[in-house]
């Protein structure tokens, strides 16, 4: 089997086994439930031959011709894609076992595991594309994959809604995505990403930048990041593969791939969307109760990080910030999926409490998940958000100032997260009686603790990477001191805060003692929503509804209606000719003589 | 003298045949559809076609008009319905008329007809000469008249006998 | 002085056109059965006026199939009516309408 044939069944393994859960598995959950897992499984394995095997190549298939465009399917193996493919192989299998425990006792299984092997596939799709049509049709199939995860529980009217928004708002920024992309092909005559790479390439501001809205609609980065914390109604398995580990890191992914479009003004453009996403995300975070959202804000701000690191120049430290992020987001995830399971779904977090104690397992492995997030020297998070750090001290310095600020922010609302789920007293009964999930829900967690604890040792990847990792930035002296102070006393005032200014028993201490400071930070949350239903209700609803007069009118009144109307007037005028009288027909006779005596007479 | 019989028997002609298409009674109108045959044969005779005046009077005049008078007495006895004068429909009628006539002169008198006196003696005169070509020029068509006399026998022996038998019913 | 033979000519028109008139103006069928045979008139008049103007007999002749073709028309003609009679009860024209739409 060559490296091609191995990547191809990787692609396809996950749509096989989609077309055979939809086909003839549709009510047997169990079963359905098995083949997803052997899929996620060869994927992973899978995966990591092809990234561990070293063979990188490139193979393209013709698809389609017009004249002289065409569309050409294809594979790149580089290091970027198997790095990629790993990590989404790995969290992938992590969360299909998870589900197996957490979507047990659920009457939709089979629909939801082949919704998941749908997005498998349509994930596999975008990390393997070799030319930017591809990636884009199977970019709209992960949005499609989205969509139908999260309205996996359809009797709820949230989960719909919630679902429609996450395809709307990801549709407006694939419009500008799809604009680049015909710019791209017509400025520079392909669109494939080798000899995008190879050739000399037309530099223009404006590429890029609609390239990037993209990854600003599926990477959740200001103004399009409203449909991620509305999308935490699917299922939490899904939000931890979809919405935290693969699919949006899919907009980072895309970005590190057109790197050679890049010009430095774009390039300070993705950086202060993505720092200031980080910011604005980081303050929501801090007043939210549900459990999910936290988290959800908590991945906009990380996904943030990852833009501005890529905006500032480097490839490498977006890539593994975005690896380490896949395993300690997704560990946090699948932690909060256990807590809600043992809580009896419940997602509160003033109803929880004392879990450290009653679920020891959860309890630790989201521990090291936070220490990882908020940067703990030795965990994974440090090594790739100090990396993030030195990079901004030496390019950017108000980027630098806000990004640091953002990780007081960030060891801030994770500690009270932590605190006030797992310690402290039960506040609600669920919590009281909350007990630890089986092996299938464990077994994940484990796995992901370790690989966040030593994820970070990036030299000790094999050299698979290298193409990659090699470009993280190495600090001097100085500058890798002050970095290191800067990230140790930012680690130390947030959780330090944290942990004493929140107590554990009552509700949101914040919200208690300054409702100023709560009720400010709630309107920032809410302002983005609020501005876009005023444009929805207002401007667009006005243009929809002159346009249905257009159609309503216009369209189907006067040109269908109307040239029927003809037609029967038509029809009413020849019908009259039959009077049934003699002398009516005489005349006519008369008539024809007339027309006889014109034509003997020469006149016509 | 020629022109004043010619005058009298026209202008006989043209009233008859406007008494036949104005006089309210069917049996007034078939009484001058007879007169007006009659200035016709007049007519016929002063252009020497002496035969045909002879025929004209004896089929048209003697049986044509008696069976449109048999009929007009057996169909309009329930009291002829009085022809009301409608002005529009007169006009419409009467401008046809007239654009009838226009263009049938137009057609006639294209100035290829300057008069000119009448020629020869006209085979309408001679019984032989006349009796002549029918027999040899124009048999076939006698012929072809015969069997079309014998389809309208035959037709109208059918039309009436289909009658008689739905008459009960009816 | 025989009459030239526009007067005819002009005289058969004239005919030819009132008896044209009857045909569009009159209601009763029978009248206007009598016009129609007028028109016929009319032409042999002409017919016969062209052939003894020309030193033919070619009109006479015709003329003779004239009045044959007339008479059996008129027969059958009258049959018709007469059957329509008796299924209608009428023959005003205006009345015998079914082929109206």
């Amino acid at each position: 089997m060559t490296p091609t044939h191995i990547a191809l069944s990787v692609l396809l393994a996950p749509l096989a086994s989609a077309a055979l859960i939809t086909l003839l598995l549709g009510r047997r959950g169990g079963l359905a439930s098995a083949v997803s897992v052997v899929a996620a499984l060869f994927i992973a394995c899978g995966a990591l031959w092809l990234a561990f095997g070293g063979d990188r190549f490139t193979a393209s298939w013709e698809w389609l011709r017009f004249g002289s465009f065409a569309v050409a399917l294809g594979i790149k193996l580089d290091d970027l894609a198997a790095l990629m493919l790993s990590i989404v192989g790995v969290v992938g299998l992590c969360v299909h076992v998870f589900s197996l425990g957490y979507m047990r006792d659920d009457a939709a299984r089979a629909r939801y595991f082949g919704g998941l092997s749908v997005f498998m596939f349509s994930m596999i799709g975008i990390v393997l594309a070799d030319n930017l049509f591809m990636m884009f049709i199977f970019w709209e199939l992960v949005g499609f994959s989205s969509y139908f995860l999260i309205n996996h529980w359809r009797e709820l009217a949230s989960a719909s809604d919630a679902a429609k928004k996450a395809f709307i708002v990801n549709r407006v920024g694939d419009f500008g995505f799809l604009l680049g992309i015909i710019l791209c092909y017509w400025a520079n005559g392909t669109v494939s990403l080798s000899e995008l790479g190879a050739g000399h390439v037309v530099y223009s501001r404006l590429i890029p930048l609609l390239l990037f809205c993209g990854a600003i609609g599926k990477s959740a980065q200001l103004p399009l990041q409203v449909w991620l914390p509305d999308a935490m109604e699917g299922p939490t398995p899904v939000s931890a593969l979809i919405h935290a580990a693969t699919m949006v890191a899919a907009g980072i992914y895309m970005l590190c791939r057109i790197d050679v479009l890049m010009v430095p003004q774009a390039r300070t453009v993705i950086a202060w969307v993505g720092t200031l996403t980080a910011l604005y995300a980081a303050m929501c975070a801090i007043t939210q109760r549900d459990i999910k959202k936290v988290l959800a804000y908590s991945t906009i701000s990380q996904l943030g990080y990852m833009v501005a690191a890529f905006g500032l120049g480097s490839v490498g430290a977006a890539m593994f910030h975005l690896t380490t992020h896949a395993f300690f987001k997704a560990l946090l995830f699948l932690g909060s999926g256990s807590v809600i399971l043992g809580c009896h779904h419940e997602q509160d977090i003033f109803r929880m409490g004392g879990l450290r104690s009653r679920m020891p397992v959860t309890f630790w492995t989201f521990t090291i998940a936070v220490a990882a997030i908020i940067g703990m020297p030795g965990l994974a998070g440090f090594f790739s958000k100090d990396a993030i750090l030195v990079l901004a001290f030496e390019n950017n310095r108000a980027v630098f100032s806000v990004l640091a600020f953002t990780a007081i922010l960030t060891a801030f609302y994770m500690i009270r997260l932590w605190k006030i789920v797992f310690l402290g007293e039960p506040a609600g009964e669920p919590a009281r009686h909350a007990h630890e999930g089986g092996i299938s829900l464990t077994a994940p967690l484990v796995l992901l603790a370790a690989l966040s604890a030593v994820g970070g040792y990036w030299r000790a990847y094999p050299r698979a990477f290298d193409g990659v990792f090699s470009q993280i930035p190495e600090a001097g002296g100085a500058t890798h001191a002050i970095v290191l102070a800067t990230s140790l006393v930012v680690l130390v005032a947030g959780a330090g805060t944290a942990l004493a200014y929140y107590a554990t028993d009552g509700g949101d201490t914040l919200e208690r003692r300054s409702p100023g400071a709560f009720r400010f930070l709630g309107a920032l949350r809410s302002s983005f929503d609020t501005g876009y239903d005023f444009y929805v209700a207002e401007v667009q609803q006005r243009a929809a509804l002159v346009l249905n007069f257009i159609d309503v009118v216009g369209l189907s009144g006067i040109v269908v209606r109307g040239l029927a109307g003809a037609t029967e007037m038509f029809g009413f005028g020849i019908r009259a000719l039959h009077t049934g009288r003699l002398s009516t027909y005489v005349y006519w006779f008369l008539g024809g003589v007339v027309v006889l005596w014109a034509f003997a007479a020469g006149v016509l | 003298m020629e022109q004043i019989a010619f005058i009298f028997l026209s202008a006989l002609t043209l009233a008859c045949a406007l008494g036949v298409v104005l006089a309210k009674n069917a049996v007034n109108g078939a009484m001058c559809l007879l007169l007006c045959l009659a200035g016709i044969a007049g007519l016929f005779v002063q252009l020497h076609a002496y035969l045909l005046a002879f025929i004209l009077v004896l089929v048209y005049a003697g049986a044509v008009v008696a069976l449109f008078l048999f009929i007009i007495m057996l169909l309009d006895m329930q009291g002829g319905q009085a022809w009301r004068f409608r002005p529009a429909q007169a006009l419409a009628g009467f401008a046809a008329a007239a654009l009838l006539v226009t263009g049938l002169d137009l057609i006639a008198i294209r100035g290829r007809l300057g008069g000119g006196p009448p020629v020869g003696q006209g085979a309408g005169s001679s019984l032989k000469l006349y009796a002549y070509q029918l027999f040899t020029a124009y048999l076939l068509p006698v012929q072809v008249m015969g069997f079309l006399l014998l389809v309208a026998m035959l037709g109208i022996i059918l039309i009436s006998r289909r009658i008689s038998e739905a008459d009960p019913s009816k | 002085m025989t009459p030239s033979l526009d007067a005819y000519v002009m005289l058969s028109s004239a005919l030819f056109a009132i008896g044209f008139l009857g045909v569009l103006v009159r209601r009763n069928t029978l009248v206007i059965f009598m016009c129609l045979e007028l028109m016929l008139v009319a032409a042999t008049l002409a017919l016969v006026a062209f052939s003894r103007f020309n030193g033919t007999e070619d009109g006479d002749v015709f003329v003779f199939f004239i009045l044959t073709v007339a008479a059996a028309e008129v027969a059958v003609g009258l049959a018709i009516i007469v059957a329509l009679f008796r299924l209608r009860q009428t023959i005003q024209v205006d009345r015998l309408n079914s082929m109206r739409h």
